[in-house]
């Protein structure tokens, strides 16, 4: 679907016409699933479901209809984190334990390697590489404090791969 | 990487209905399980010009005017005799229909051996994605009501 015709509907739904929300939704729903599914992942349908309630029910407040895929990953990974996180105790996210861009664990197993790390670190994953962001603005959008420097990252990562070697 | 097996997960109908209705302000959401299958159940509430009209009273005397895909156009009288051009969305466990006055949003998904039914609609605030707060649980609950009658009465 052209950006076009998603800020046409996104415009539309603003104005109360129900239809045209329910065209966005057709064409959000896959994208925030998508989304949410890798971070929350058995709760990924409670998540998807809270990420697009959140976002239809701010609808009206987003000032420029075009940012729709950028407002809507943002909430979806920002919810995803917060139903996978329910209960559990948060600590801050070392970035350092993420697996590198093109590790081939993660194209043997990405579920396997999903279930080891922190919702946090799952989101900064789907992040860099389903939406090609690099990892500190993931983590900034998140909302999530990544200290981190690249030697540590260097580190862990080959610690990550020869644990997965191994 | 996008080629790789990521973790997948698909929204039911009923969900979507939940996510639909929480922007539309005043838009309650009543659900019901019915003790029969899908099919059946679906067949009563896809039956537009038949059923549907018995079950959603809110909609009488329905007539499809045409349909281009999942699209649907009808004409369809109010209970208080207005006539309305109604356009919509219906497609397997999903109707979602509106006309300048009138909003309804109709669910269904398999459980088991049953169905889970959502409903949502009442008279539409002119130009806001809202409601009027007046009477929309109680349609609700009528409307599945009537449904599950005549599931019942295998009608």
């Amino acid at each position: 679907m052209s950006d076009e015709r998603t800020a046409r509907l996104v415009r539309a739904a603003q104005n109360g016409d129900t239809l045209a929300m329910n065209d966005l939704l057709d064409e959000l729903c896959p994208y925030v699933e998508r989304i949410c599914a890798p971070i929350a992942l058995q709760q990924g349908e409670d998540a998807a479901q809270e990420a697009l309630t959140a976002i239809f029910r701010g609808l009206r407040s987003l000032k420029e209809p075009a940012a729709i895929y950028g407002w809507a990953r943002t909430v979806a990974a920002r919810e995803a984190v917060r139903i996978a996180r329910r209960g559990a105790r948060s600590e801050p996210a070392d970035l350092s334990e993420l697996p590198a861009r093109g590790d081939p664990q993660l194209a043997t197993d990405v579920h396997d390697v999903l279930t080891r790390l922190t919702p946090e670190h799952r989101a900064v994953l789907v992040l860099r590489d389903l939406e090609g962001m690099d990892e500190q603005t993931a983590a900034a959008q998140l909302g999530i404090q990544a200290g981190t420097v690249k030697s540590r990252l260097h580190r862990a990562r080959e610690k990550f791969r020869k644990a997965w070697s191994a | 990487m996008v080629g790789m097996n990521w973790p997948t997960s698909e929204l039911d109908t009923v969900a979507r209905l939940r996510v639909l209705a929480a922007g539309v302000r005043g838009a309650h959401i009543t659900e019901q399980v019915i003790d029969a299958p899908f099919d059946d159940v679906w067949a009563m509430l896809a039956d537009l010009e038949g059923d549907f009209g018995e079950i959603v009273t809110d909609m009488q005397g329905v007539t499809v005017l045409g349909r281009d895909g999942d699209r649907v156009t009808l004409r369809a009288r109010s209970r208080f005799g207005m006539r309305a051009r109604i356009e919509g969305t219906q497609r397997p466990g999903w109707c979602w229909l509106q006309s300048r006055f009138l909003l309804i949003g109709i669910a269904a998904a398999p459980l088991g051996a049953q169905t889970l039914v959502a409903f949502t609609g009442g008279v539409r605030i002119p130009g806001r994605a809202a409601l009027v707060p007046v009477g929309v649980r109680r349609e609700g609950r009528h409307s599945l009501a009537r449904l599950a009658q005549r599931v019942d009465a295998g009608h």
